[in-house]
């Protein structure tokens, strides 16, 4: 009961997206609105899950902190402005107010440098893939080079014929294989869903597909 | 009755499923199932836990920053069980970050029942199993932490990733990691191929519980699926060769 239970549900629910998506509305009226109906119900059980989460960040953190395991300071600056967002989240909203403020001068800033590093691990991961090991590599290496000058105004000035180059490479062999792959993967997540809606596959409950 | 625009999408869907259904029942009934070839990403999983055994250094697990009604998350599960099993199997640490609080309580539940199953119950830690940030990047670098702290000898990302898989397959050359990663987002694809040391792509990531488990129904699941890629590319070549020929009636007949 204990699986076949949630296999029941997950079928019922994925027949409901199916059928509403495909059937017009005017033979099945009720569609869209179960369909929204059901979303309220994962919001639910996303807000139940996201306290689940929070209450996991906090026993790693405080046992941390009272065990004084290496990097416990960390954990401390963790833990209070989990508490202050928390707080000034539940007691103030909109802009303008100390929540907004945290957020976009405490949480913003740091996210985009995080995104910022990306360039570098580009670079590093780039002289990495380059290096002319294998015939393969060398292929990578030639079409990024033509990439790199075709995307750059310098490639026109050494050769009018190089963003033409790297269009072509663009819009031809990696739109080709990129199609190729999307399609296949589009077929294998089909396939997978119909795994779960029939029960096949039980990975996500905790098994191996047995 | 079909809504507009559907009718093709649907009539190929409905044959694509009863291509799949068929092919399952023929594997039911014990008819032979073609081979399928070797996935040289899933082969390596349990060298690389056997690597992290040896150095007695925990493996990291992430199943991606996709929500629970992703299929890459979905079949990310099945290749995180086996992860599990294996370190339980080995008694090696095993720590699985997650971005979504919905997968990391099934990401809890996986990792504890493959403990269980291999009767390791009471080496499981329910620690290593965590919760990082609902933010791509706050859980980007939640990640980079663990893995320059714990040092991690084997790192596996499976499941949908978006601008923070360069980040964690970089970390995990920093830190010396085998790393071995898949994912069906075709963006992302080239940077786990530049950095990582076996990349699975697109549709392998979707077929590793049937490779992993060998279980002849899911076999029969992927043969299916490429009867469905057969008809794919069919139906490409014939319609270039038709709008080649100024005709578009198959372009037509799928727009329906």
């Amino acid at each position: 009961m204990r699986k076949e239970l949630p296999i029941a549900i997950c079928a019922v629910a994925a027949l409901i997206y199916v059928v509403s998506t495909y059937i017009s509305p005017t033979v099945f009226p009720a569609g869209p609105e179960l369909v929204r109906e059901l979303n309220v119900w994962y919001l639910l059980v996303f807000a139940c899950a996201f306290a689940v989460g929070l209450v996991n960040l906090a026993q790693i953190h405080i046992r941390r902190i009272t065990q004084r395991r290496e990097g416990w300071q960390f954990s401390i600056i963790l833990m209070s402005f989990m508490t202050l967002m928390l707080v000034l989240g539940v007691f103030t909203t909109g802009r303008g107010t100390y929540s907004d403020w945290l957020y976009q001068y405490w949480f913003v800033n740091p996210r985009a440098t995080m995104y910022s590093i990306l360039v570098f691990y580009i670079a590093s991961a780039a002289y990495r893939a380059f290096r002319v090991k294998s015939f393969e590599a060398s292929v990578l290496l030639v079409a990024a080079i033509i990439m790199m000058l075709g995307q750059a105004p310098i490639g026109e000035v050494i050769w009018g014929q190089i963003p033409k180059m790297s269009r072509w490479i663009l819009n031809y062999p990696n739109a080709a294989g990129m199609r190729g792959i999307t399609i296949a993967a589009t077929l294998g997540g089909v396939a997978t869903a119909l795994r779960i809606v029939l029960g096949i596959e039980r990975g996500h409950l905790g098994g191996m597909g047995e | 009755m079909i809504a507009t625009n559907y009718v093709a999408t649907v009539i190929l869907e409905l044959a694509f499923l009863i291509g799949l259904i068929v092919m399952i029942s023929r594997a039911r009934s014990g008819l032979k199932v073609p081979a399928i070839r070797k996935v040289a990403g899933l082969e390596a999983l349990d060298e690389a836990i056997g690597r992290a055994t040896e150095l007695g250094r925990p493996v990291h697990y992430s199943p991606g920053i996709g929500d629970f009604q992703n299929a890459q998350t979905l079949a990310s599960f099945a290749i995180l069980g086996y992860v599990a099993r294996m370190c339980a199997k080995y008694d090696t640490q095993l720590i699985t970050t997650n971005r979504n609080p919905v997968v990391y309580s099934v990401t809890e539940e996986i990792v504890h029942q493959a403990f269980v199953a291999e009767g390791r119950a009471d080496s499981f830690n329910p620690d290593d199993v965590r919760y990082m940030s609902d933010d791509q990047f706050a859980y980007a670098s939640g990640v980079l932490g663990i893995m320059a702290r714990e040092k991690v000898a084997t790192n596996v990302m499976m499941g949908a990733f978006w601008a923070e898989s360069l980040i964690f397959a970089e970390a995990g050359a920093i830190t010396g990691s085998i790393q071995i990663a898949g994912t069906a987002n075709t963006h992302q694809i080239p940077f786990f191929v530049a950095a990582c040391d076996y990349a699975l792509i697109g549709e392998e990531l979707f077929a590793a519980s049937a490779y992993l488990s060998k279980d002849p129904v899911l076999l029969g699941n992927l043969v299916g699926q490429d009867f469905g890629k057969i008809f794919a590319v069919a139906a490409m070549i014939l319609g270039s060769i038709m709008a080649t020929a100024g005709s578009n009636v198959l372009r037509d007949m799928l727009r329906k």
